[in-house]
């Protein structure tokens, strides 16, 4: 039992963050991500030279996954990303750049790393206090009642995605699926623990993009020949279904550590292969009209059901056994069938109607379900690419639906929570510091103002990465919210004939609003808070945010500064 | 490699590791990242995880960090203060040994290069340390050190722990390593976890469950801030359930080892199947016997059923049929992790179809799926039948190696809770009687200043000290030291209880008074045995004079506050010179080097009467190394605040038998300072007692050896 040993020395660095090569990385990476952001982001082709597969994004979900990266700094700024995105799919970016951001604005102000440290906490926490209060500025109540503001948030989540190729209408069209879709899963009659149910997102490829349509049930893909076999389905009304976990292809089971002696002559798989067709046979005089399998079934037992008039399908997979099992349940209670033995009539489930479909090349088996939280989404888009960058693009959107509802707030998009926020700590910072400090002794008020200007000035710098076409970018006095000019605009004009909307659409520039250039210094002002409940309804379309989704990117970004900044040392093993 | 290359060359490598170990010492320590070769990131401030990311590749190197994992495997904290006396140590070796030898060499060249090769010296050295590991070390901490120490219980008796005692405790362990985000997070969360684990009953014996079984009672999300961690009751099982039939009410449940379905054939046995109707026969029966075992479960009302083997599908199927959720693939840890909570002892198949009751269920409160961050697990509520109510904390944090850190910190803490709550047994000889009585004088000095200020207050209080009552002979004479010992212990208590004041809270209130003042010899001893049982520390070692004064519950009332100071047991035998006590449980001292400067200055005070060179020498350099963590954690420190003026202070202090006052809130164990300090001396004695270091072609065999050799 000789164990290898570790042959070479780890290389260990201190102070890392004050080398060049470190901050030049760090610049390169956030030159990346935060090209890629917001709805003008430009798109990024990763492939890797030998030809094969090449992946056109913007989004973090997709662009951090295929990039490698090798610098350890770096790699624990990204599993960080990646595991955000993984708990709420949306905000990826938005945490990349704030994390960056937040790095290079304190390495340029001279303070200690724990002094930042204990500061930049504060801050977080005035942040998330915010955020969370009634008096927030920037957040507006979700009705599922109407279906407003959850088209408003879909059409967001679709529009900050360039790289999956929508044209207006079709975001339209997606967004309005995506409700659909989100509404199906929802259990009609429940009360107080809901269960949300699924939805399955089935591929068709090289389709026009409003193609795509949701239908309650389930999808089961199938070769036309085979599908013309099983018809004609001779039933109407309610279908009896028998859905097997267990092979029925006549395996010998398990027969044990010991060995098993068969004498010449005895032939088990026949022995076994009876035993099928007797669960053939009964299953035809219990009527049942259609028999799933998880896994693979005997021909002779197919054989035996479709001269039934009994439709088999097979090779259904574990991934879809799940929806299956609850589409045909009836009552609770009623599990895939396990056993090859007698089969009591109770496990049979059932199913509304059975339909073959036919979506562009595709052939499919649709299973209608009596009733259910089971839904498939017919995906289309032009080509492979862009159909990988939509699928990514309505699973986000369908998780931060989820999300929502859960958390019934919505954040305004389009950079004017930034802004706003950025507002609202520099305010505080000047007039109330003694609130933020209250409860540590060990931080001067000069300290406070350094860092929390380079905490407002890393929020404000995020939401400059929003432009990407060489605008310009102004900031109200009275809101605190964002306002982009296009580029080359004529100077010492009336701001408010320029101006249209502001980033998120909820004020236009005909109020008695005075502006200034975001990266000009101002003097800090309230920006007003408690949102009123007319200018919401006044609007028509707002850009808005998940609030949970990007709270947690706030959280996670500002923590995982922190950490890098704390660092001293890294060690690299180089084994 | 020469002797004294060696010592010089274990200095070059234990300053190199004391330069990286020292920027994470400390509240002011900070993080090392760590990679791994398979591509991991780690985050640590864990010494040793520190070391062992190294790889170091130098012989002496190795074994330092052999000493170090073999000293944390024990108790769980102090790796970088390790290196770091390990290398003051070392320095204050080298610079003697430099002294030395110049004046050597001019004496006489030629034997003394002699004496060098042969390394006596070295060896010299190096026994005096074992001798002073032995038994100075011992006799100084109890002695003189203990009377500066104070308890964590609230209660010595009971051992019952307050909480803001705790906090104090665990919030000084995790300065030293938790990122400075989370320090005050964790240790919070670490003490309500204690408090929801502990029962009134439960003692000890809660953090050998802990600390054995923790993996299993941890649960990390990656992705989500680090202030969502919470702590959940009952049982996280790292697994989803096979089968879930959601249950109401109490629910019974049993655990299985085995396969539940009969198979055709075990290991070591034959089938002989002889036609196609008898394998058909005996298919039949084994689904039978599979419904029928499964029928009978559902019978006694089990609704889960735990199983350590995967079950076959048919068990699976029946078992939803039946309505009994499944757990399978529990690990060895997590069944006997269950069963020590539960009680409970895996199921056994009735044999036949004998309908007898299943003795062995346990009630469960609920058993449902836990779903954190789209991962399942399942989520018991057991109902506990030990002292420990079974809770598990969930760690988030926005990486893997952040949460590694937390696990790891939180392991480190329940570890040095399981040393802090064991007594410590500390033995030593004193020194002959005709020794004693030199050094007397000095000691009586040495009181009689400290003492000056009691007696302004109290003049009646005389000057004993523990010294004298080892030499009494006299039956009568010794009856009477007792109440001069009492009321001396009692003279002790009040240093502490001004120490006192950085803690401010609770309530004024005064205990109890030292029991024992009797004159009868009986009475004490009457008195005393009960209390030196409740110790646990009964020493029965029976040298027939000997004479035990415990002074129990001293609880000493502080401005406002109750600290109550550590008592002790001092079993003193008159006959012998050999003296043996123990360190009661939950002794502590405030943090910010108060057990480094007392150590020093007593140790100081002990090198100045020894006799022998060798002894003040090796106590010398002991003394003046153990500043070294003083230093470093004043060293940002300015003002008043800096290192020579806090140690100024506590000297006079000392000196002036005044409290020390600390300027930091937070305590620590003394028992991990203590253990530490002999496993350094145990390193250090290892390195001096190696002559030559001897490169060989390395042959994996023979470095794992090696290896197993340092780990025992």
């Amino acid at each position: 039992m000789s164990r290898l040993e570790a042959k070479k020395p780890s290389l260990c660095n201190s102070e890392p963050l004050t080398s060049e090569g470190v901050r030049a990385t760090l610049s390169v990476w956030r030159g990346i991500v935060s090209s890629c952001y917001g709805p003008s982001g430009r798109l990024k082709q990763l492939h890797n030279g030998l030809g094969g597969y090449v992946c056109t994004t913007s989004q973090s979900a997709a662009l951090l996954r295929n990039l490698s990266v090798t610098h350890p700094i770096i790699k624990i700024l990204v599993t960080s990303v990646q595991n955000h995105v993984s708990c709420f799919s949306d905000c990826g970016l938005f945490t990349a750049i704030l994390c960056c951001n937040l790095i290079e604005n304190v390495q340029k102000i001279v303070l200690t790393p724990t002094t930042v440290i204990k500061l930049n906490k504060h801050l977080l926490r005035l942040c998330t206090n915010y955020l969370n209060s009634e008096a927030c500025g920037c957040r507006i109540p979700v009705d599922f009642h109407s279906a407003r503001i959850p088209l408003c948030l879909v059409r967001s989540v679709l529009t900050s995605k360039p790289a999956s190729m929508l044209t207006k209408e079709e975001v339209d069209h997606i967004s309005a699926l995506i409700l659909r879709t989100f509404l199906l899963t929802i259990p009609e009659n429940a009360e107080g623990h809901i269960i949300l149910g699924k939805s399955i997102i089935v591929p068709l490829k090289g389709q026009r993009v409003t193609d795509s349509t949701v239908l309650p049930g389930i999808l089961i893909e199938m070769p036309e020949v085979q599908l013309m076999k099983l018809l004609p389905i001779k039933k109407s009304g309610a279908l009896k279904v028998a859905l097997f976990c267990t092979t029925l292809s006549g395996d010998l089971s398990d027969t044990g550590k010991g060995t098993v002696v068969v004498p010449c002559g005895v032939s088990l798989e026949s022995a076994v292969l009876d035993q099928l067709l007797n669960l053939g046979r009964q299953l035809v005089s219990d009527h049942v009209d259609l028999v799933l399998c998880q896994k693979v079934m005997h021909p002779s037992l197919k054989q035996l059901l479709s001269a039934h008039q009994v439709i088999a399908i097979d090779r259904i997979g574990v991934t879809l056994m799940e929806p299956l099992s609850k589409v045909t349940v009836q009552k609770i209670g009623t599990q895939p069938i396990g056993s090859l033995g007698s089969i009591s009539t109770s496990s049979y489930g059932s199913v509304k109607n059975l339909r073959t479909a036919k979506f562009g090349s595709k052939h499919f088996f649709h299973l209608i379900p009596n009733e259910g939280t089971i839904c498939s989404l017919l995906l289309c888009n032009r080509n492979d690419t862009a159909w990988d960058e939509l699928k990514l693009t309505c699973q986000t959107a369908l998780h931060v639906l989820q999300l929502t509802v859960k958390e019934p707030w919505v954040l305004l998009g389009g950079g004017c929570t930034e802004t706003h926020l950025a507002a609202y700590i520099r305010h505080k910072t000047c007039n109330e510091p003694e609130s933020i400090l209250k409860d540590d002794a060990g931080c001067t008020q000069t300290e406070l103002h350094l860092v929390a200007e380079a905490f407002c000035r890393a929020l404000e710098s995020l939401a400059v990465s929003l432009e990407h076409d060489g605008g310009e970018i102004l900031t109200d006095m009275k809101y605190g919210h964002f306002w982009s000019v296009q580029a080359h605009s004529p100077s010492a004009v009336n701001w408010s004939d320029l101006l249209s909307r502001c980033g998120c659409g909820l004020y236009n520039s005909q109020e008695e609003l005075s502006w200034s250039f975001l990266r000009s210094t101002r003097h800090p002002f309230a920006p007003q808070t408690c949102l009123p409940r007319e200018a919401v309804g006044s609007s028509s379309t707002l850009t808005v945010d998940c609030l949970t989704a990007k709270l947690g990117g706030l959280q996670v970004a500002v923590e995982t500064a922190n950490l890098i900044l704390d660092l001293s040392y890294v060690i690299e093993d180089k084994n | 490699m020469a002797a004294a290359g060696s010592v010089r060359a274990a200095l070059q490598v234990a300053e190199v590791l004391e330069t990286i170990v020292s920027c994470c010492v400390g509240p002011e320590g900070r993080q090392v990242l760590c990679t791994k070769p398979t591509g991991e990131v780690l985050l640590t401030r864990d010494g040793g995880r520190l070391l062992e990311a190294l790889r170091l590749d130098h012989p002496i190197a190795r074994m330092i960090v052999a000493c170090v994992s073999s000293h944390l495997k024990k108790a769980g904290d102090g790796a970088k203060t390790f290196i770091i006396y390990l290398c003051h140590l070392l320095r204050g070796l080298n610079a003697v040994t430099d002294r030395d030898k110049d004046s050597l060499m001019s004496e006489n060249i030629q034997t003394h290069r002699r004496h060098w090769k042969n390394c006596c010296q070295w060896k010299f050295i190096s026994q005096t340390l074992i001798t002073f590991q032995t038994q100075i070390l011992d006799c100084i901490m109890d002695q003189y050190l203990s009377g500066h120490f104070l308890s964590i219980f609230s209660s010595v008796k009971e051992r019952t722990l307050s909480r803001s005692s705790l906090e104090w405790l665990l919030e000084a362990y995790f300065c030293g390593r938790v990122g400075r985000n989370n320090q005050k997070f964790i240790s919070q969360l670490m003490c309500d976890y204690f408090f929801k684990c502990m029962t009134y009953k439960s003692g000890i014996n809660i953090f050998e469950l802990v600390d054995d079984a923790f993996v299993e009672l941890n649960v990390g999300v990656t992705g989500l801030p680090v202030s969502d961690s919470r702590i959940v009751a009952g049982l996280v099982l790292h697994r989803d359930f096979s089968v879930y039939c959601p249950a109401d009410g109490d629910i019974r449940t049993v655990i299985v080892t085995e396969t539940l379905q009969p198979l055709f054939s075990t290991s070591g046995s034959e089938f002989i199947l002889n036609s196609e109707a008898q394998f058909q026969t005996s298919q039949f029966w084994i689904m039978e016997r599979t419904e029928s075992i499964m029928k009978y479960l559902h019978s006694q009302n089990v609704k889960l059923l735990l199983s350590s083997v995967k079950q076959a599908d048919l068990v699976i199927y029946y078992a939803r049929l039946s309505g009994i959720s499944v757990v399978e693939c529990l690990s060895s840890e997590e069944i006997s992790l269950i069963q020590r909570i539960s009680g409970l002892s895996p199921f056994v198949i009735p044999q036949g179809s004998s309908q007898c009751e299943i003795s062995d269920t346990a009630l469960v409160k609920f058993c449902k799926p836990l779903i954190l961050r789209s991962k399942r697990y399942v989520h018991l509520g057991l109902i506990s039948t030990c002292a420990f109510m079974p809770h598990c904390i969930v760690l988030c944090g926005p990486v893997q190696g952040l949460i590694e850190q937390h696990k790891g910190a939180l392991h480190g803490a329940f570890k040095m809770l399981r040393q802090l709550f064991k007594d410590l047994d500390l033995n030593y000889m004193t020194q002959a009687s005709d020794q004693n009585d030199a050094s007397s004088p000095l000691i009586y000095k040495n009181s009689r200043e400290g003492n000056q200020l009691e007696e302004h207050g109290n003049g009646s209080l005389q000057k004993p000290c523990p010294n004298t009552v080892v030499k009494n002979k006299n039956k009568l004479e010794k009856a009477q030291t007792y109440l001069k010992v009492i009321s001396n212990v009692e003279l002790e208590a009040y240093i502490p209880c001004s120490t006192v004041k950085l803690t401010p809270t609770n309530t004024f209130q005064r205990d109890q008074t030292p029991r024992c003042f009797s004159l009868e010899k009986d009475g004490i001893i009457d008195d005393c045995e009960p209390l030196i049982e409740s110790n646990s520390t009964a020493n029965s070692t029976t040298e027939n004079t000997r004479v035990d004064i415990s002074c129990e519950n001293l609880e000493i009332a502080g401005k406002g506050n109750v600290l109550p100071m550590g008592c002790r047991l001092l079993d003193m035998c008159t006959s012998q010179s050999y003296c043996s006590s123990a360190m009661p449980a939950g002794c502590v001292l405030p943090v910010g080097g108060n057990f480094e400067i007392l150590l020093h200055y007593y140790l100081l005070n002990y090198a100045k009467k020894c006799q022998q060179s060798e002894e003040t020498v090796v106590s010398m350099i002991i003394a003046n190394a153990l500043l070294g963590i003083p230093k470093i954690l004043y060293k940002s420190k300015k003002g008043n605040d800096s290192f020579p003026q806090v140690y100024r202070r506590a000297l006079h202090a000392l000196q002036t038998n005044q409290p020390m006052v600390s300027s930091q809130t937070g305590l620590e164990s003394v028992t991990g300072k203590y253990q530490l300090l002999t496993s350094v001396l145990q390193c250090l004695t290892k390195i001096l007692t190696i002559d030559l270091v001897i490169n060989i072609k390395r042959q994996p065999q023979k470095v794992h050896d090696e290896d197993s050799e340092d780990e025992l």
